[in-house]
């Protein structure tokens, strides 16, 4: 028997994330969407304290309760009370592939991601190599969430996922990043959550729809 | 000596109490919606009563017809005899196959009991062969993968290697591929047994019904031998699932019939925990609309795929 190393727990952690990520993909309700993008963001934040353990770092360990108060708790609740409440969102109808389709176009990203890193040409003394492709992944998934959907508060979420990506990339690479610069991008990401909730509220109320593709078409 | 009689008492063991495994979890069901629900010996009393019925055969049956509930039985009866069951040991016929032969052998049942159903051209047999033939052709890629998987965390497809190897360490227990595979087996075992996301169980209403639809026909002793067949299935399936993917400790050595005899206790005491998670399926789910049936196999066979993928960068045993 041996016992359980932080580098498998981050393995399986990193895998859980891939697969609420393809969750997200697959779901058409809007409440389930930002719940699974909700459980993503606090099991990020699971795996950046489970590194800050590791590494024995305070800043990290900040990092990871901002993770799971700002990402875990705050940009959901505020999503759905702000949008999928008050918009009265409950079905996404305007996906421009079925659902079937784009989870295979997504088994073919995350197969593509995980052949175009090759874990043997990562540094060594990593906690484990396997978060990085999979971060990989799901920086492509978002993307993809984003490139499917037409509703723009399903390619806000979209975006915040390829965001939760490049965190647990992050995190992974270069554990030992300055407090400053993770703090500035927690920032950043607020201050992008905010100007999108104003710009989308707008869409909304000029529109009374806040499909994308309305905003192609030019208006007399 | 001994393991000649292992290998009989295994094949008995899943004879005899796959009836059980069946009445338990309608009770069960039954229970959790508050109904009072048949007894659970209910599977034997029916089985005792067709058995002594004559059986009805249209005129227009071919020898397809008639020896299809024996193809099925013996096919399930064959796979009782190369998975382990109560031992972890391979049996002296555990050499006739791999899971991929098992496989194998599974599908040749499915397939001769949707010939049947098209045999006497009746309506509701043809819409629940085609229904079935569908659902297979999506079950069965995922199948593959998930053997895959095994053989990515074992390198090797032999149930026993993958049991041992997985009893060994729980390292390779929480391996992403294992769990992956674990939970796509799970989603498989629901599928090819018929239960609540794709198929009614108990339900015989004529528009929904897939697997039900295909034995309407039959009747009497042939009935029996087809009703007994799918709850061998529903045990096979599930002491497969719980011996090899979830709980692979407790199972008897192969040298001693004590040792038989008390893995038969712990298979029958997985199975419990495994009928646990069916029911509560059961009974929280709705029944999947058809076509949404493809994005649930859809998602065992992602399932097993990002396994095999994330075998790559994680690293099996050998790693």
């Amino acid at each position: 028997m041996i016992t359980l190393s932080e580098g498998v727990l981050l393995d399986l952690l990193s895998v859980a994330i891939l697969l609420l990520t393809f969750a997200c993909l697959g779901s058409k309700l809007f409440d389930r969407y930002v719940a699974y993008y909700a459980l993503q963001s606090i099991i990020l934040s699971a795996a950046i304290a489970l590194v800050a353990h590791h590494l024995g770092a305070w800043d990290l360990w900040a990092l990871a309760v901002l993770t799971f108060l700002i990402k875990g708790i705050g940009i959901p609740v505020i999503a759905r009370h702000y949008l999928i409440i008050r918009l009265e969102l409950k079905r996404d109808v305007a996906i421009s592939t079925g659902i079937s389709t784009s989870l295979i176009i997504g088994a073919v990203l995350t197969a593509f991601a995980y052949f175009a890193i090759n874990p043997s040409t990562l540094p060594s003394g990593l906690l484990a190599t396997s978060p990085v492709p999979l971060s990989n992944a799901v920086v492509l998934l978002g993307g993809l969430c984003m490139v499917v959907r037409r509703n723009t508060v399903a390619q806000l979420i979209g975006w915040l996922i390829v965001e939760n990506g490049v965190f647990l990339g992050a995190i992974t690479l270069v554990a030992t990043f300055p407090f400053i610069v993770e703090a500035g991008i927690f920032l950043d990401l607020v201050a992008g959550v905010l100007i999108m909730l104003t710009f989308v509220s707008g869409l909304a109320h000029r529109l009374a729809t806040t499909d994308a593709s309305e905003l192609r078409e030019l208006r007399e | 000596m001994s393991p000649v009689v292992l290998q009989i008492l295994q094949s008995t063991v899943v004879l005899v109490f796959a009836p059980l495994y069946a009445g338990v979890l309608a009770r069960a069901v039954a229970i959790v919606q508050s109904k009072h629900g048949p007894s659970i010996l209910q599977p034997y009393h029916d089985l005792a009563k067709l058995l002594r019925k004559g059986s009805a055969i249209s005129e227009n049956a071919s020898w397809i017809f008639r020896i299809a509930p024996f193809v099925a039985l013996s096919s399930y009866l064959t796979v009782s005899t190369i998975v382990p069951i109560i031992t972890d040991e391979p049996l002296p016929l555990a050499f006739l196959a791999d899971l991929i032969g098992g496989a194998f052998v599974l599908s040749l049942a499915g397939f001769i009991i949707a010939l049947a159903a098209l045999d006497t051209a009746s309506p509701l047999g043809g819409l629940g062969a085609s229904r079935t033939t569908w659902i297979g052709s999506l079950a069965e890629p995922a199948l593959i993968l998930v053997f895959f998987t095994v053989a990515a965390v074992s390198r090797s497809d032999n149930p026993y290697f993958e049991n041992h190897t997985i009893a060994g360490s729980i390292t390779t227990y929480v391996l992403p591929t294992h769990l992956l595979g674990l939970v796509a087996f799970f989603m498989l075992v629901l599928a090819e047994n018929g239960r609540i996301p794709i198929d009614n169980p108990s339900g015989s209403i004529e528009i929904s019904m897939i697997e039900e639809s295909r034995v309407l026909e039959y009747s009497g002793r042939e009935y029996a031998l087809i009703k007994w067949a799918s709850w061998m299935k529903l045990f096979l399936l599930s002491a497969i699932f719980m011996n090899v993917f979830v709980i692979p400790w407790g199972l008897g050595h192969a040298d001693t019939i004590l040792g038989g005899l008390q893995g038969t206790l712990a298979v029958l005491a997985k199975l419990v925990i495994c009928g646990t998670a069916i029911v509560i399926i059961d009974t929280s789910f709705a029944k999947l609309r058809l076509f949404r049936i493809a994005e649930f196999l859809g998602a065992s066979f992602l399932f097993a795929l990002i396994g095999i993928v994330t075998s790559y960068v994680v690293g099996g045993v050998g790693k």
